[in-house]
């Protein structure tokens, strides 16, 4: 236990630090979401009444989608140049613990995009009176960011063994990151437009949301093993 | 301490490696040569477990028992990489390396290995990333990541890519002080004559397998 943690900490760690040596990495996505947003705002224009919460909403998550796919298509890249990822792969690390560090990883380079887009369109949409910042909507974000995540990282692990990264990422992430959204955003309506309660969720779309959270973790916590062992 | 048999490795129609055999012992040097092509790489690239064999086996013997995962006891350089984060400085390199095979070593004891490679100048061990190294520098460096690893047997691929005169001579040192020290080493190398004053086995391939 203590070498599994102390692998994952270490794992962790050395993605951290290669991210702050390389905000490119996360200051593009960060400014493709901004673009995105203030494009939708003077395409868009003042929207008032029920319409703002559905606005608000679709921009959001829309933004986001494609702001975290540049962003987790791009997570495994550092350890793809001069062959780190190769020497990982002949060390005794847990799959486990190499697949948890770059779950959290993603996870916090993902919100590091997903709130600062939640908090411009919020500013965007202050006069409509409609406003992502409150806790339910940041844990429905984060809850469809967790699968989203998990997904990302066996994504990319996958498409970047078959080394037709560019094609098979996208046809793969846009169909199964489908559910996820449709419940995080369906979520997101109710608690603004018609004021429901996570509890009230729990049996519709967000425990679907969760579900799929769940699954795409366990895939990844079950399938990474696989996907970086021998050929 | 490694022992190989009826290995036999290659892709659809081509063999590249067919029936090989040989073992290695404690403080003993293997020299895999041959010509261009012939699977030199790709039979290190097997043994550190990059890619499975066809057939055959590869066992590792750790205290009389055959080893489930070889991965604890094998250290591998690749030819032409040398497995270092561009952004990172040296000790944060090693740092990070040595952490996975769960060892600890102070600052002290990493440079002093870096000392071992010429490394330890304090402007170019710290806050000084490795991708303004040389190539001979970040080879000297991926060797001082081998020779902390602790690791009974060491795969070197083309470990002497891009070392001058006294990074081989530095490279020599480290060598004979792991086999003296009851370590194994398996070296693709072209440049044969570093390699002589270990007097090492030499095991020639040929194209499209075979020893």
């Amino acid at each position: 236990m203590n070498r599994f943690l102390s692998q994952m900490r270490a794992l962790l760690g050395q993605s951290l630090k290669v991210e702050w040596a390389t905000p490119e990495r996360w200051l593009s996505p960060l400014l493709f979401a901004i673009t995105v947003l203030v494009l939708f705002s003077f395409a868009v224009g003042m929207v008032e009444g029920p319409d703002a919460a559905k606005l608000i909403v679709a921009e959001t998550f829309l933004t986001a989608f494609f702001a975290l796919q540049i962003s987790f298509s791009r997570s495994l890249d550092p350890d793809m140049q001069d062959r780190v990822f190769d020497v990982l792969r002949t060390y005794p690390i847990s799959p486990s613990a190499w697949f948890l560090s770059k779950y959290l990883l993603v996870f916090c380079m993902g919100a590091l995009i997903l709130i600062p887009t939640m908090v411009l369109s919020s500013f965007f949409y202050g006069k409509s009176g409609v406003s992502m910042l409150s806790i339910p909507l940041v844990a429905i974000a984060l809850t469809a960011l967790a699968g989203m995540s998990a997904l990302g990282v066996l994504l990319s692990t996958m498409t970047m063994r078959s080394g037709s990264k560019q094609i098979l990422y996208p046809l793969l992430y846009f169909p199964l990151t489908t559910p996820v959204l449709l419940s995080a955003v369906e979520s997101s309506k109710a608690v603004l437009a018609n004021g429901d309660s996570l509890e009230t969720l729990m049996s519709s779309w967000l425990g679907l949301l969760v579900i799929f959270g769940i699954i795409y973790f366990t895939l990844g916590l079950l399938l990474f093993g696989e996907l970086v062992k021998a050929e | 301490m490694l022992k190989v048999s009826k290995l036999n490795f290659g892709y659809k129609f081509r063999p590249i490696i067919k029936g090989l055999d040989f073992h290695l012992d404690e403080g003993q040097l293997l020299h895999i040569s041959g010509p261009n092509g012939c699977g030199k790489t790709t039979l290190m690239s097997i043994l550190a477990g990059l890619i499975q064999e066809s057939s055959g086996s590869i066992e590792y013997k750790h205290q009389g028992n055959v080893s489930k995962d070889r991965r604890e006891h094998i250290e591998y350089l690749p030819a032409e990489a040398n497995g270092l984060y561009g952004k990172m400085d040296a000790m944060e390199n090693l740092r990070f390396w040595v952490s996975l095979r769960g060892l600890s070593y102070s600052d002290e004891q990493i440079i002093e290995e870096l000392k071992l490679w010429s490394l330890d100048h304090p402007l170019i061990r710290k806050n000084f990333a490795i991708e303004k190294y040389s190539t001979g520098m970040k080879r000297r460096l991926s060797l001082a990541r081998v020779n902390l690893s602790n690791a009974p047997v060491w795969l070197l691929d083309e470990p002497l890519y891009g070392l001058d005169v006294k990074g081989i001579q530095q490279f020599q040192n480290i060598l004979k002080q792991h086999l003296e020290g009851g370590g194994a080493a398996i070296v693709v190398s072209h440049d044969v004559a570093p390699l002589e004053i270990f007097d090492p086995i030499v095991l020639e391939l040929k194209k499209q397998g075979g020893q």
